[in-house]
């Protein structure tokens, strides 16, 4: 329970219903607890609840019930400028009619700080965030990455211990987000203080995440760290939202050393044991990426399933193969261009056999 | 024949010429035809009577000049208007005009009064009003919207003569309603207040060549005018993203210092031309004053618009008339350019 920097409680948001808008439920629950710190994405679909979530957290918005912590103090009777918290929008909210220094010292002049003081530190802040010059431009003179970044230093300099960003690159370019992704996160790590973070990207959540939340329809469905979501998505709809992924059904047999055998059709294949493993004869769903399968001849000896190839897709990098499996599944393989090893190799209507590592595989929970 | 050498960076550079106005013409011919019908008439509808008024302005023009025709040579000797150069100005100038109570200076002093007070009026009602009716707590806004653009559904006319009937000192509205009030509350107002033929001025001072009249016409006015304001303040106000609010909330802005750091700046841009519309509207709002007040009493609300009038309805002087609406076109003329100059109205900010 201690220790959290924030920290959300059967949080829930349900929008409408008086003047007979119809009722929205837009966050149906949800219990998080994000560690000081901390570099936390929620990560979702369009319209999954991760705007209300944040304005929630921000005081924007009031809970329809559950509460919000920071810092261990309850937040329902807080409002916005007394949490400490701020927030970087996604269309900046800069002050169009203020220069780029007025803009960052905002919250300085209106706490009547100093002004040599406010001057200091506005230039500190336009330098951590690598725009010592242009404290005298006005927003509409910047590109959209220096805005960014200008709202950024406006938001670090209220010395906030949570940061909000609600998908504060959505307006850049590919190039300039990806280099943006690395610079927040760098900001991160020196400023120190806990950042949550909201994209619907779910590349750019892997890349920068310490935790990440994912969501859909206003609830959490998985927490963890980018590895484990990744590898280990619990459900069908997380290892389709982040990545692609591959479901074989089967009925779980026996778990021995060498992992638990799953039977699909008259065939048998191991996966990754679970922590609490179900019973055996239970029906359940394997999931394994492309990237993780490999193809062999027909005959080889492997962990994995016989099947023949369907469809050949040339992608520059990689090579993928759609392959039906014996119980009609089809599978996607996708192999790297190296060696010979993609291309070429095998062709539509050979047989084959879709080959995976133990640990590659496990069970969703759906 | 011999070769001419042909070196690297020798010879006339090639130089973009641009085509001639025949040849712009040219080019463009169909383009020419289609807008020629409507050039012509814009031609016989604006700019010829632009042009005539200037040449009248310079001319002691008087009814019988009325036969005067251009087309018609028979008429040019007999009735062209005689021409007097600058004279008719020198008289507008210097009073020199046979109307009763005619002062150029004061006419000038009064039509700027008015046109001040009233967009002060505008601007700070119009603003006011669309705040409140933008704070989503208002009950009913959408109904106060619709009825505020009624003032503006109405001629302007048909507006000033009702006005005129408000004010009648035995059956208006206005000396009833102190009638009503008198009966409720035990006050004793005047209920037989002649608005437009009470001289005494009722505020003293540096005030005191406003009479009466003025602050009647004056409200009647600014029921007129600060819809438009308004109307203008709302669009603003609506484009204003709400980010820019919690922005500036979280940072600690109280309501007050949202509305005089956000909200007052960004709508800025949108109402410095809407008072630049509003201030030529008013500096010539011609039936308000004419229909209302009728420059009652003793021409000290007239301006210079119905002045002008005036000169043609009951003096017949075409001429003067028409040097006199060129004096105020170089008046609004030169307002707007210095508004232009220290206001920058064109500047607007990417929101
Ligand atoms: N002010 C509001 N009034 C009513 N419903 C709302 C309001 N704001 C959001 N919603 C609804 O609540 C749900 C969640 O919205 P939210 O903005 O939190 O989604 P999001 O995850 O941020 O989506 P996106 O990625 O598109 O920004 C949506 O169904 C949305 O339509
Ligand atoms: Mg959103």
């Amino acid at each position: 329970m201690k220790g959290y920097s924030v920290e959300l409680k059967d949080l829930v948001k349900v929008y409408g219903g008086e003047h007979g808008d119809p009722r929205v439920g837009a966050v149906n629950g949800i219990n998080l607890g994000i560690h000081p710190g901390e570099f936390f994405t929620l990560l979702g679909p369009s319209g999954c609840g991760k705007t209300t979530t944040l304005r929630l957290v921000g005081g924007f918005e009031t809970p329809t019930s559950g509460e919000v912590y920071i810092e261990g103090q309850a937040m329902s009777h807080v409002p916005p400028y007394n949490r400490p918290v701020n927030t970087v929008f996604q269309n900046y909210a800069l002050f169009p009619h203020l220069t780029v220094a007025q803009n960052v010292a905002f919250g300085l002049a209106i706490k009547r700080v100093d002004k040599k003081e406010q001057e200091r530190r506005v230039q500190e802040a336009l330098e951590m965030v690598r725009l010592p010059d242009v404290g005298k431009r006005k927003p509409a003179q910047l590109s959209g990455g220096q805005q960014q970044r200008v709202a950024l230093a406006r938001a670090l300099i209220n010395e906030p211990s949570v940061l909000l960003l609600d998908e504060p690159l959505g307006a850049l370019d590919l190039k300039l987000r990806k280099a943006m992704q690395i610079e927040l996160k760098q900001l991160q790590k020196e400023v120190g203080i806990t950042f949550i973070y909201v994209t619907h990207d779910q590349e750019e959540a892997l890349t920068m995440s310490d935790r990440i939340a994912v969501m859909a329809e206003g609830s959490i469905i998985q927490v963890g760290d980018p590895v484990g979501i990744y590898e280990q998505p619990a459900t069908r709809f997380v290892a389709n939202f982040i990545g692609e992924s591959n479901f074989i059904e089967g009925v779980l047999g026996g778990t021995g050393s060498d992992g638990a055998v799953v039977e699909v059709g008259a065939e048998r294949a191991l996966i990754r044991p679970d922590a609490e493993p179900w019973p055996a004869g239970t029906e359940v769903t394997v999931c394994v990426r492309p990237e993780k399968l490999m193809l062999y001849p027909p005959a080889t000896e492997c962990n994995g399933l016989s099947g023949t190839v369907r469809e050949v897709i040339y992608i520059g990098t990689d090579t993928e193969f759609v392959v039906e499996l014996a119980n009609g599944v089809r599978a996607v393989a996708r192999l790297q261009n190296i060696d010979g090893r993609g291309l070429g190799e095998f062709a539509v209507g050979d047989a084959v056999r879709v080959g995976w590592a133990m640990w590659d595989a496990h069970t969703l929970e759906d | 024949m011999a070769v001419r050498p042909v070196a690297a960076d020798a010879g006339p550079k090639p130089v973009f010429k641009r085509p001639s106005l025949r040849e712009r013409i040219k080019s463009s011919r169909t383009a020419w035809l289609y807008i020629a019908p409507a050039a012509l008439i814009m031609l016989f509808v604006t700019l010829f009577p632009y042009i005539y008024q200037l040449f009248m302005a310079f001319t002691d023009y008087r009814v019988r000049n009325l036969r005067f025709n251009l087309l018609n040579p028979e008429t040019w000797a007999r009735y062209a208007p005689p021409f007097v150069g600058l004279d008719n100005f020198v008289r507008i100038l210097t009073n020199q005009l046979t109307i009763e109570n005619y002062d150029f200076w004061r006419l000038l002093l009064f039509n700027i009064t008015w046109t001040v007070a009233n967009i002060v009026f505008h601007v700070a009602l119009g603003v006011l009003i669309a705040l409140v009716l933008n704070s989503k707590t208002v009950l009913l806004r959408r109904v106060y919207r619709a009825l505020f653009v009624l003032p503006w559904a109405m001629p302007g006319y048909v507006a000033a003569l009702t006005w005129r009937n408000m004010y009648d000192d035995r059956f208006g509205a206005i000396n009833q309603l102190f009638g009503v009030i008198n009966r409720l509350i035990g006050t004793s107002f005047p209920t037989d207040t002649r608005w437009f033929v009470i001289s005494e001025p009722p505020i003293g001072g540096l005030l005191s060549f406003l009479p009466l009249a003025f602050y009647a016409v004056l409200l009647a006015n600014i029921w007129l005018g600060w819809p438009f304001m308004s109307v203008v303040a709302t669009g603003a106000l609506q484009s204003i993203p709400k980010e820019l609010y919690e922005a500036a909330s979280i940072d600690g802005a109280s309501g007050w210092q949202q509305l005089r750091k956000v909200t007052l700046p960004l709508i800025r841009p949108a109402m410095v031309p809407a008072i630049m519309l509003g201030t030529i509207w008013t500096f010539n709002q011609f039936s308000v004053i004419y229909f209302i007040s009728q420059g009652n009493p003793f021409g000290r609300t007239e301006i210079l618009i119905t002045q002008a009038y005036k000169l043609v309805a009951e003096q017949r002087l075409y001429g003067v008339a028409a040097a006199f609406s060129i004096v105020v076109f170089f008046i609004l003329l030169s307002f707007t350019l210095i508004n232009n100059r220290v206001t920058r109205a064109t500047e607007a900010y990417d929101v």
